[in-house]
């Protein structure tokens, strides 16, 4: 009971992002879109079709009392999915369950953002084959459908991973993470940011809440560089020229 | 004419909302586009930001070498800066705000640039 006034509240209290009437419910991997599709199943208290949407692929499953009961349609489908769709899950059919979380994961499962429509259902096996809990799957499927949300920083920079070359990322001036050859922003760290955000603040009307201020061709090598400043966060980074206008609107979503 | 460079790129992008060519061996706006209201200390504020953030005569603030464009976003606008690949003085400032499609503004304004630069316009 308690669980369910949490879900409940939660919901209640959400602020959902909703792209062509569908919920965001993963941006840019995060929350891992796995879990993102368990927390959304156990959202789901009466029967539903859940219509999960990536940019490529779309699968519909019936949910119901917060359990996933099966999977209804992939499209594309990866591979053959035959004998899984329209079949009520169970956990006395693990083979069943193997491969219904290898098709979301090949589905879903790298999804740069994911969103679900919440429709009336369409008829799915029999009445009293109820499927398996959300919270079930998440044991067996080892996944963590809770993980605490990543700082803002640590969500930009996981969000940009594709396009960063290099990466320091510093929290009150210690080094939080490194990625790649930091040899370059190390120096620029050391010898130049102090300076520069003092020249930056002392410019008129300067904004001092978070900053991003990217570099096209700032390093010897030719190489872009960016640094993004919130709060005690710094992370210095060597990004891929082109990732500039994802590198700009993520921060934009995440920090404005 | 430079302002009519500035006007038709302004009037492709809705983001944008002050465009300013300028010398960066003078630190000076040159020419802003006609709807421009802002007022002269902020326009050298725009040109201060632009040198820091692009670098002058060899000496950069941040990186190793002067950069091509540079992007100063914060919460309420972003600001982009762009210089003449044939001629490092000449530079582009732009303040738009933070909904701007960033590729396609700085492929539009680079274009704008480099027909000022080159004289063609």
């Amino acid at each position: 009971m308690h669980a369910l006034a949490e879900t409940l509240t939660a919901l209640a209290a959400k602020d959902d992002i909703f792209q062509d009437g569908a919920r965001v419910i993963s941006q840019g991997g995060v929350p891992n879109p796995m879990a993102a599709f368990l927390k959304a199943v156990d959202e789901t208290m009466l029967e539903r079709k859940l219509t999960f949407v990536t940019g490529k692929a779309t699968i519909n499953v019936i949910a119901a009392g917060r359990r996933l009961r099966g999977i209804a349609a992939a499209s594309p489908a990866a591979g053959d999915i035959s004998h899984l769709a329209g079949k009520t899950i169970a956990r006395e059919e693990p083979d069943l369950i193997d491969d219904a979380y290898a098709l979301l994961s090949e589905t879903i499962g790298n999804a740069s953002r994911l969103a679900v429509h919440s429709l009336p259902p369409d008829p799915f096996g029999k009445g009293g084959e109820r499927g398996v809990s959300a919270a079930g799957l998440a044991a067996l499927w080892k996944i963590d459908m809770h993980e605490a949300p990543l700082a803002p920083m640590e969500r930009f920079l996981r969000t940009n991973s594709d396009g960063i070359n290099a990466l320091l990322h510093l929290t009150a001036g210690n080094v939080n993470t490194t990625q790649g050859d930091v040899s370059a922003l190390q120096d620029v760290w050391d010898n130049q940011v102090t300076a520069f955000i003092e020249a930056q603040n002392k410019l008129p009307d300067q904004d001092d809440g978070p900053q991003l201020i990217c570099l096209d061709g700032a390093l010897e090598d030719g190489s872009a560089a960016a640094i993004a400043i919130a709060g005690d966060d710094v992370a210095l980074l060597v990004y891929a020229p082109d990732h500039l206008g994802t590198l700009h609107s993520t921060w934009q979503s995440i920090f404005a | 004419m430079v302002v009519d460079e500035l006007d038709a790129l302004k009037n492709t992008q809705d983001a944008c909302k002050t465009i300013a060519f300028a010398d960066l061996s003078t630190r000076m706006i040159l020419v802003t586009d006609t709807a421009s209201n802002l007022p002269r200390e902020a326009l050298d504020a725009l040109c201060g930001q632009a040198a820091l953030a692009l670098g002058t005569k060899g000496k950069v603030a941040l990186g190793e070498q002067p950069c091509q464009t540079a992007l100063v976003a914060n919460k309420s606008s972003v600001r982009v800066f762009l210089r003449a690949p044939d001629e490092p003085n000449d530079v582009l400032c732009c303040v738009c705000t933070p909904n701007v499609d960033v590729d396609s503004f700085v492929t539009s304004a680079s274009e704008c640039l480099n027909r000022i630069s080159n004289g063609n316009s």
